[in-house]
């Protein structure tokens, strides 16, 4: 069965260099662009991962965060920060909330597959 | 200094990459409130880049060094004071931003250029803009011409040019160039005591080359290149008030 991967981003360009880093590989790829978008198809898809921008309109990605901690379903679901701000009080509080790696942008398409790689299993899909 | 440590361990742990130590010790010091220009002066002297910027900012109507009036690091801090101390403080992340991001991503070596090697910009072009508040505060304006963002829109999205038209994608591939940049930017601000906060950005394509600037306040004006690729970006800072 395919990884569930849930991509929250209010920059369409993220969320198509995410889908397209991780087209290789078998999993789909659910956009949300806000983190209230990002809660609701959190609870709605259950995704695998959650890889989580931290300046969003509507709701930001720590209160998001946040808020999935709070839930009693929801918490289990492994969370990778994947934003350009890794200031130290972003990443102290950040890491206090719990999550389970943190990507700072600009990066590469390796990394990201990396860091996805280190908390589910990406299977490449076969050859066409 | 638990806190510090704990970051530290973070970071080693996440891989984040910090900025220059000459740049964080001088966005330090900018940051406290009784500022010891000596100091400040004997860190730009020590760097070269930081000199060359400096020497830039004091002279605003120089096209090149050979056109200098101000050509000491004291000189040009006795002149512009505080204020240009901090602007240099702030474009250095800005500007090492602005070329990690563009090497990361799209595996292109911006190189910063002199305004008189590159052509003017006139007429329509592509404007990224976003301010940021706080102990400091002031906007950074991104500019590049059509072609220009074209080709940084392919290739951060990975579609060949000929198959993007002036819109919605391109403007979104900028915002998010100007986005990536400001955000480390501001991460190093931040942890160098100067905390601010990022505003929405706009990005839109405009005529209008004005950068308009608060009386008092300062503006670093750099230009990037890459063959055809040229980046404008100024960065505009408002009165110091120290505090």
């Amino acid at each position: 069965m395919a990884i569930r991967i849930l991509s929250v981003d209010d920059s369409r360009t993220i969320r198509l260099i995410v889908t397209r880093s991780l087209k290789p590989f078998d999993c789909q790829v659910i956009e949300a662009s806000n983190g209230e978008e990002g809660l609701a198809a959190a609870a709605s898809e259950k995704p695998d991962l959650i890889l989580l921008d931290i300046s969003m309109p509507v709701m930001d990605g720590v209160t998001m965060l946040t808020r999935l901690k709070e839930d009693a379903v929801l918490k289990a679901i492994p969370v990778i920060m994947l934003t350009a701000e890794a200031g130290r009080d972003n990443v102290l509080q950040i890491a206090k909330l719990g999550v389970r790696d943190y990507l700072v942008k600009p990066f590469k398409d390796q990394q990201l597959i990396e860091k996805v790689g280190r908390v589910v299993t990406l299977v490449k899909k076969p050859g066409p | 200094m638990k806190e510090i440590v704990q970051y530290k361990e973070l970071a080693t742990r996440y891989g984040f990459t910090a900025p220059p130590e000459c740049v964080a010790r001088l966005t330090q010091l900018v940051a406290q409130s009784d500022l010891d220009l000596e100091k400040v002066a004997r860190i730009i002297a020590s760097d070269k880049e930081l000199r060359a910027r400096l020497l830039r900012v004091a002279n605003p109507k120089a096209d090149d060094p050979s056109e200098y009036v101000i050509d000491t690091v004291e000189a040009a801090l006795m002149r512009n004071g505080v204020a240009c101390a901090v602007l240099i403080a702030m474009g250095t992340p800005l500007s090492i931003a602005l070329v990690r991001t563009v090497q990361t991503m799209l595996s292109m070596k911006l190189e910063p250029a002199q305004r008189r090697s590159v052509p003017a910009l006139e007429g329509e072009h592509l404007l990224a803009r976003i301010g940021f508040t706080g102990k400091a505060t002031g906007q950074v304006y991104l500019r590049m011409d059509m072609d220009s963002a074209m080709m940084i829109a392919s290739a951060i999205l990975g579609v060949p040019v000929a198959e993007l038209t002036p819109g919605p994608d391109v403007n979104d591939a900028v915002g998010e160039l100007l986005n990536i940049m400001t955000g480390n930017f501001k991460s190093n601000l931040c942890d160098a005591g100067l905390e601010c906060r990022l505003q929405t950005p706009d990005v839109r394509s405009c005529e209008d080359l004005e950068t308009p600037m608060v009386p008092g306040g300062g503006v670093e004006r750099m230009v990037f290149r890459l063959d055809r690729i040229v980046m404008h970006v100024d960065l505009t800072v408002n009165p110091w008030n120290g505090n």
